[in-house]
């Protein structure tokens, strides 16, 4: 383990312990990191995600830093998050009529249906996820089937930044979603309790524990 | 580190049993955490010497940033941005999300300061679940003595009732946002809720979206905050100080703009902090499962203003962190693969203790293995097996549909669970204690309200399973509707915006510090746990 490789980061050599993950590297720099940092490992905040290039290939790749092991001379360069200028602003609320479902769905992202199949997204997402064939299942109305592809995103943007047509697909998948649980989800366990709560039953005896403890 | 049996020699041990035995108990679960738990170790408690919660025990390495000096001083607020708000809230997580969309359902302005980016926190990395008692079996009755019993009779009574109570509320609010959950029938029309055990309760409870329902809970939030016309988000912005006003109250905080590099005073009429724990502390050397951001920076701002704590020497080490390899050690493997049978073996393959006690006997119960020598050892980390054989059997659904990320865990840490078990130690996970709050979140300090791990007395002195992102929603919600109903009842006294305060509070703990002889060069919050310091920036003719 004492053999240490070198790996560029934003611009910068670092030393690397082979073995280590690209921010493991990062965070023993002489740089206090304050961005594109946050689960450390799990690969679940989306926050690390970088452009990979390893030596001697030309190709460029997006992957998650926590979760991508270095290798030497591996060139890295970080991509900042930024607030995009425009995004189609939706409620919760707005969701709830499943009847409108499709014509809300091209009303909140009309750029859907512009995809002109560059497959940019596909190779953008660390998550393996069929991202186009999602957006291709939305635009034909396939949207129970379009939300599942998206089941295990993270929300890292990647294929939102890769899209030509600002389509955003990550925030599709995820409208989808959301739009999928306000309108079936109604679990008889929980309108049953919500409405016996409605009728001030089963308060908490809050002293009950005290009697037992002392027992 | 003690004596451990070697990798090889415990998993021939292991392979000798076809169902491993469990050693019969020798010690009471008291005697148990008494002598191996960390909260009880000699060097793990100390007494605060001043401050509101003077003469209380906290731990060393917290006691230190509590108190400590401040970041700044007040030359830097000359000059600085001022911006002004009905409803200040700080930190990304999910308490802060449920605190700024309530506050701004409730009519009132809000701005949101995030030191990393919104959704950034242990929120979304929860794995296992959050409790609500809806089957018809149970009720919010025994979810509450659950929870009283697991935190060892020491949680405020009422606190704990409104957390039992509100799970309907708040597991409604999050579908109406837009969350899923786990059904056991999905073409049952609205869904049946399929519920799973946690350790210590009497009944299965726990609502999860697979293995990564913090994720599913994160990703509706953010999205619901950030397209919220109410909320202003400034990501990247770390709070470094609080404002006070000349009575104590709380006159909103100080930001650091990173991006810009410079202070913002933000004026707010009511202040909620959800800057989450400390896990990055790695209290008593442990390992942690906790998000980068974890430094305990909200609680050090709190008690500098005057707010009470507890049960600050109370810390939750989860059982199952990851031992091997060693640049994942600390990961968190849920508690969902103990829920669903998996197994704690030692490097005898016995097993040890009951995997769905509460979580710090399981933990304590494993650090005895390790000190008795019947921990594992494999390339120099110690721990004991994790065991999943039992979710691997024929007639189990593959494990990368049950547990899909610990699938991903295994992979990662080139183990195929099938055939091999983990190696997994203790890692510090959950602070049990912090900010003392009434039932709405206020603090002992007017103006600052608390939501989420920053805040004591919810759990007691251990939590279970399931309640943390309960926790965060339920008083989440709570606090953002009383700041903004506090917000409002001021607004109504006079229109014009919130007085600015400013920090005499330092000043008095400044003299504070002197009198007690401590350290005033010590400086908190620590903002980022690394071993590079942030150099805030200040104006050329303020250097020294």
């Amino acid at each position: 383990m004492s053999e240490t490789i070198c790996i560029s980061i934003d611009g910068k050599v670092m030393a690397a312990q082979p073995g280590d993950s690209i921010l493991q590297t990062r965070l023993h720099g002489p740089e206090a990191v304050t961005a594109n940092i946050g689960c450390m490992g799990q690969g679940v905040c989306g926050s690390c995600r970088c452009l990979v290039r390893k030596a001697g290939e030309r190709e460029t790749v997006s992957r998650l830093a926590c979760e991508t092991e270095v290798e030497d001379g591996m060139q890295v360069s970080f991509i900042d998050y930024y607030q995009p200028d425009h995004v189609h602003r939706y409620r919760p609320h707005d969701l709830r009529d499943g009847w409108q479902a499709l014509p809300q769905l091209q009303q909140t992202f009309p750029e859907t249906a512009h995809c002109r199949h560059c497959g940019g997204c596909d190779r953008a997402c660390p998550r393996g996820i069929p991202v186009q064939q999602g957006i291709a299942l939305a635009s034909r109305g396939e949207l129970p089937a379009a939300a599942a592809l998206f089941d295990a995103c993270i929300m890292c943007n990647l294929c939102t930044l890769a899209c030509p047509e600002n389509i955003r697909p990550n925030h599709v998948g995820l409208y989808l979603r959301r739009a999928q649980a306000i309108q079936n989800l109604r679990p008889g366990d929980l309108l049953r309790r919500l409405d016996q709560q409605a009728r001030g039953q089963l308060s908490i005896d809050t002293t009950a524990h005290l009697a037992r403890s002392e027992s | 580190m003690s004596t451990a049996i070697s990798y090889q020699q415990a998993c021939l041990n292991r392979a000798s049993h076809a169902t491993p035995p469990l050693r019969a108990d020798d010690l009471s679960r008291a005697a148990l955490l008494a002598q191996h738990h960390p909260d009880h170790a000699a060097d793990a408690s100390t007494l605060l010497q001043i401050g509101s919660s003077r003469g209380q025990p906290c731990h060393p390495r917290l006691a230190e940033l509590l108190q400590s000096n401040a970041l700044i001083d007040g030359f830097d607020l000359a000059g600085a941005e001022q911006r002004s708000t009905d409803v200040l809230v700080l930190g990304g997580g999910g308490a802060g999300a449920a605190a700024a969309l309530t506050a701004a359902r409730g009519g009132a302005t809000v701005m949101l300061a995030s030191k990393l980016r919104l959704g950034d926190s242990n929120t979304v990395m929860a794995e296992g679940g959050i409790q609500a008692a809806l089957a018809a079996s149970d009720s919010p009755q025994q979810h509450f003595d659950d929870a009283m019993r697991g935190g060892h009779n020491c949680a405020d009574p009422q606190l704990l009732a409104q957390l039992a109570s509100d799970a309907a509320g708040v597991i409604r609010w999050l579908i109406e946002l837009g969350m899923h959950f786990d059904l056991t029938d999905a073409s049952c029309d609205g869904g049946k809720l399929r519920y799973k055990q946690a350790g210590g309760c009497s009944q299965p409870r726990i609502l999860s979206y697979r293995d990564y329902t913090g994720l599913e809970m994160m990703r509706v939030l953010r999205e619901t905050v950030e397209l919220e016309p109410g909320i202003q988000l400034l990501n990247r912005c770390p709070v470094v100080e609080l404002l006070s006003h000349e009575d104590g109250s709380c006159a909103g905080a100080v930001l650091y703009d990173l991006e810009y590099q410079r202070f913002i005073v933000v004026s707010a009429r009511q202040t909620i902090l959800a800057t989450g724990g400390c896990g990055r502390l790695h209290l008593q050397g442990f390992p942690t499962s906790n998000h980068y951001g974890a430094t305990a920076d909200g609680l050090v701002l709190a008690y500098r203003l005057g707010a009470q704590l507890r049960d600050m020497d109370a810390f939750q080490y989860h059982p199952t962190g990851v031992a091997w390899p060693q640049r994942l050690r600390g990961g968190l493997i849920s508690e969902a693969a103990r829920s669903a049978g998996a197994m704690l073996l030692n490097g005898l393959g016995e097993r040890f203790v009951d995997e769905l006690a509460p979580r710090d006997v399981v933990t304590a119960a494993m650090l005895r293995e390790c000190a008795a020598g019947r921990g594992i050892e494999r390339d120099g980390q110690q721990g004991v097996f994790l065991d999943l054989r039992r979710l691997c059997g024929p007639d189990q659904p593959a494990l990368a549909s049950q547990l899909p990320a610990l699938q991903h865990l295994a992979d990662k840490c080139g183990i195929d669970p099938m055939r091999e078990p983990m190696l997994v130690y203790p890692t510090l996970h959950y602070q049990n204690g912090g900010v003392v709050i009434d039932s709405q979140g206020q603090s002992s300090v007017p103006g600052l309200l608390c939501a989420g791990e920053i805040t004591g007395g919810i759990h007691g002195r251990n939590r279970l399973m399931g309640n943390a992102l309960l926790d965060i929603l339920a008083f989440g919600r709570r606090a953002g509707r009383q700041a903004a109903r506090l917000a409002q009842a001021a607004r109504n006294k006079s229109s014009l915006p919130p007085l600015r305060g400013g920090i005499e509070h330092v000043y008095r703990w400044q003299r504070q510090l002197a009198l007690a002889g401590l350290d005033a060069s010590q400086q908190a919050p620590l903002l980022y746990p690394g071993q590079a310091r942030l150099t805030l920036h200040r104006p050329a003719s303020a250097r020294a």
